[in-house]
C-alpha cells in the first residue's frame, strides 16, 4: 500500500512536458499505425438526424451552406464538409456557399474544388460560391431579407446577376434548408435568431465540440435540426454517407474524420486515466499533509 | 525538384512546430510565429473587408457605374468629379494604377445612393482616433455600432434565447414517461439554475438548498462542457500530427524530420546560452 502510495506521488510531480509528451505519443502511435486500433463508428441519435434531415431533400432543391470556421478548426469542422457536399452532390442538391468568417473562403474553396469534380457538378448551375462578408448577424440579417443588396459579386468576382442559379433567389426563404459549419461567433446561434427561426426555415449545423454545450439547447426544441458534434460527428455521417452512397452504387473515398478517431479514443482514455491519477494523487497528498481535517 | 506545394509544406511544418515548441517553454520560434500569425490575420482581416465589402457595397453605392445612372445634369458631373478626386489620392497622386476606384463607376448598382454617405463618414470619424486631437470623433461611430447592435440583437435573442426557450422548457404531460421525466429534470434545472444567479435574497431556506441543486446542475454543464474541450484540443492536435505525418514523406523532401530535428537543436543552443548567460549575471 506505501508503495502505490509513493507511486502516485511520483506521479503527481511528473513534470508537465512528460505529460504532453505522452498525450503526443499517444496521438502519433493509433496515427501512424491504425490497424492497430480498430473501433467501431456508431452514429449517435444526433448525427442520425442531420442525416435524415438532408437525405429528404429532393433533387433540385437549394440549400445554404455556411462556412464559419478557418484553418485553426479545420480538423474538425472540415470533414462535415467534404461529407456533406458528397451527400448533397450525390442527391443533385444545389449548393450556395456563404461565408462569415474571412478565413471561410479558404475552407469553402478548398471544399468544393475537393468534390464537385468527382460529382461533374458545375459552378454557377450546380453550386456557387458567394464568399465572405464582413458584418457578422449584419450579414445573416441581410441573407435572410436581400441576398442581391448584399452580394454583387460572388468570390470569384462574377456578377451575381450573371450566375444562373442565383437568378430565382432573393433571400434565405428561397433554401429548403440552412446548413451551418460553425466554429464559433458568428455561427450557428446567429443563424438561429436572425434568419431561421424569425423566416422557418429549417437548419442544421455541424460544431467544433467546444461550442456544442451552447448549441445543444437549440437542438433539443427543435430550433436546429440534429448536430454534427466535432470530430466524432464528422466520422459518424461520414459513415453513413458513405453507406448511402453504396446504396445509390456511387464510389466511395474514405473520410479523414473516420481515420483519425482511433487516436481521438486513444488520447481521451489516456487523459481520463490522467484525470483519476491527479485525483488520487491529490487526494493522498492532502490526507499525507492532514489538511482533509481543516 | 521544388514546387509551391513543397514549399507550403515546409512554410506549414516551420510554423506548426514553432507554436508546439512553447510545450517546451517561451521560445523565440514561438514569438515569431506567434506575431506572424496576429500580423497575417490582421491583415489578411482588413484587405478581405475592404475589398468584399467597403469597395463594392460603400463606394459602389455612392459611385455605380455611370453609364447606368448619367442623367447629364451638373451634379452628376460634380459627384464624378470628386470619384476622381478620390482616385488621384488613392492611386499615390497617379503614381500607381487605378484599382479601388475603376474608370467611370464602380459596377454592381443602378442608382446613386446619397445615405451611404452616413457610413462613409462614420468610417472617416473611425480613423480619426489614430489624430489624437480628433480622437472623440471616433465615440459618434462607436455609438452608433453600439445602439445598432443592441436594436438588432434584442429581437432575435429575445424570440429564440427567451421566449422559445422558455417554452420548450414547460413539461408535456400528454406525452411518454421518458419524456416527461426529461422534461421535469429540464424544469427543475432551469428554475434552480436561475435561483443560483438571484442575488436579491439570502441563500437560505428553500432558497438555499434550490440554489444548492442549481449548483450541481451548473457543474454538470461545466463538466461536460470540459469534456468537449478537451476532446475539441485533442481533435486539433490529431489534425496537426495527421498534416506532420503527411509531410514527414520524401515527396515533401522529409519537411517534418528535418525541421524538428533543426528546431531542437536551436532551442538546446538556446537554452545552453540562457543558461550561462544567467550564471555571468548572478555570478
Amino acid at each position: 500500500m506505501e508503495i502505490m502510495k509513493r507511486i502516485f506521488i511520483l506521479l503527481g510531480s511528473l513534470d508537465r512536458r512528460i505529460i504532453f509528451l505522452i498525450v503526443g505519443l499517444s496521438v502519433l502511435i493509433p496515427l501512424l499505425k491504425p490497424e492497430w486500433v480498430n473501433l467501431p463508428i456508431r452514429p449517435r441519435p444526433e448525427s442520425q438526424i442531420v442525416f435524415n434531415e438532408i437525405n429528404k431533400l429532393n433533387e433540385g432543391d437549394k440549400i445554404l451552406l455556411s462556412f464559419e470556421y478557418g484553418p485553426s478548426t479545420k480538423p474538425e469542422i472540415h470533414p462535415m464538409s467534404i461529407a456533406i457536399l458528397k451527400h448533397l452532390f450525390a442527391k443533385n442538391i444545389q449548393v450556395y456557399g456563404f461565408a462569415l468568417w474571412p478565413d471561410g473562403n479558404f475552407m469553402s474553396t478548398e471544399a468544393f474544388s475537393e468534390v464537385s469534380h468527382d460529382y461533374g457538378k458545375k459552378y454557377g448551375i450546380d453550386y456557387v460560391n458567394l464568399g465572405y462578408k464582413p458584418g457578422a448577424e449584419a450579414v445573416v440579417k441581410g441573407i435572410a431579407a436581400d441576398i442581391h443588396a448584399l452580394y454583387t459579386v460572388d468570390l470569384k468576382g462574377t456578377p451575381i446577376n450573371d450566375i444562373p442559379m442565383m437568378k430565382d433567389v432573393v433571400n434565405v426563404e428561397n433554401f429548403d434548408f440552412v446548413f451551418s459549419l460553425s466554429a464559433g461567433y458568428p455561427g450557428s446561434t446567429e443563424w438561429v435568431q436572425y434568419a431561421c427561426d424569425p423566416k422557418n426555415i429549417p437548419l442544421s449545423t455541424g460544431v467544433t465540440s467546444i461550442q456544442v454545450t451552447d448549441i445543444l439547447p437549440y437542438v433539443e426544441n427543435g430550433q436546429i435540426r440534429g448536430i454534427l458534434a466535432g470530430m466524432p460527428g464528422a466520422a459518424e455521417y461520414e459513415s453513413l454517407v458513405e453507406a448511402e452512397l453504396r446504396e445509390m452504387e456511387l464510389s466511395v473515398k474514405p473520410g479523414k474524420a473516420s481515420s483519425m478517431m482511433a487516436a481521438q479514443s486513444i488520447a481521451h482514455v489516456m487523459i481520463v486515466l490522467f484525470i483519476i491519477f491527479g485525483n488520487i494523487t491529490y487526494y493522498i497528498t492532502r490526507k499525507n499533509k492532514g489538511e482533509d481535517k481543516i | 525538384m521544388i514546387s509551391a506545394e513543397i514549399i507550403s509544406a515546409w512554410v506549414f511544418v516551420l510554423l506548426t512546430l514553432c507554436i508546439f515548441s512553447f510545450l517546451y517553454k517561451d521560445n523565440p520560434f514561438y514569438k515569431a510565429a506567434e506575431h506572424l500569425y496576429v500580423g497575417a490575420s490582421a491583415g489578411y482581416v482588413a484587405v478581405i473587408s475592404f475589398w468584399q465589402q467597403v469597395q463594392p457595397n460603400m463606394f459602389g453605392r455612392l459611385w455605380p457605374s455611370r453609364v447606368d445612372v448619367d442623367d447629364g445634369s451638373i451634379f452628376t458631373s460634380v459627384w464624378y468629379v470628386i470619384y476622381e478626386i478620390f482616385n488621384f489620392i488613392s492611386t499615390g497622386f497617379g503614381i500607381l494604377d487605378r484599382s479601388i476606384f475603376p474608370e467611370g463607376g464602380i459596377k454592381g448598382f443602378e442608382e446613386i445612393r446619397f445615405i451611404y454617405l452616413i457610413p462613409f463618414i462614420l468610417g472617416i470619424f473611425m480613423i480619426l482616433r489614430l489624430v489624437p486631437k480628433l480622437g472623440w470623433l471616433a465615440r459618434w461611430a462607436i455609438a452608433y455600432i453600439v445602439g445598432m447592435a443592441a436594436g438588432l440583437r434584442f429581437y432575435g435573442y429575445l424570440n429564440s434565447n427567451v421566449l422559445i426557450q422558455i417554452k420548450a422548457s414547460a413539461i408535456d404531460f400528454t406525452s411518454d414517461w421518458g419524456t416527461i421525466v426529461n422534461g421535469l429534470i429540464i424544469f427543475i434545472g432551469t428554475i434552480s439554475g436561475l435561483i443560483y444567479f438571484f442575488y436579491s435574497t439570502e441563500h437560505k431556506g428553500i432558497v438555499g438548498r434550490l440554489s444548492r441543486i442549481g449548483i450541481y446542475f451548473l457543474m454538470i454543464k461545466f463538466g461536460a462542457s470540459f469534456g468537449f474541450a478537451v476532446m475539441g484540443r485533442i481533435s486539433l492536435l490529431i489534425g496537426q500530427f495527421n498534416y506532420l505525418k503527411d509531410y514527414s514523406s520524401s515527396a515533401y523532401n522529409y519537411a517534418t524530420p528535418v525541421i524538428l530535428v533543426f528546431i531542437i537543436i536551436c532551442l538546446a543552443i538556446w537554452s545552453i546560452m540562457g543558461d550561462e548567460n544567467k550564471n555571468e549575471s548572478t555570478a
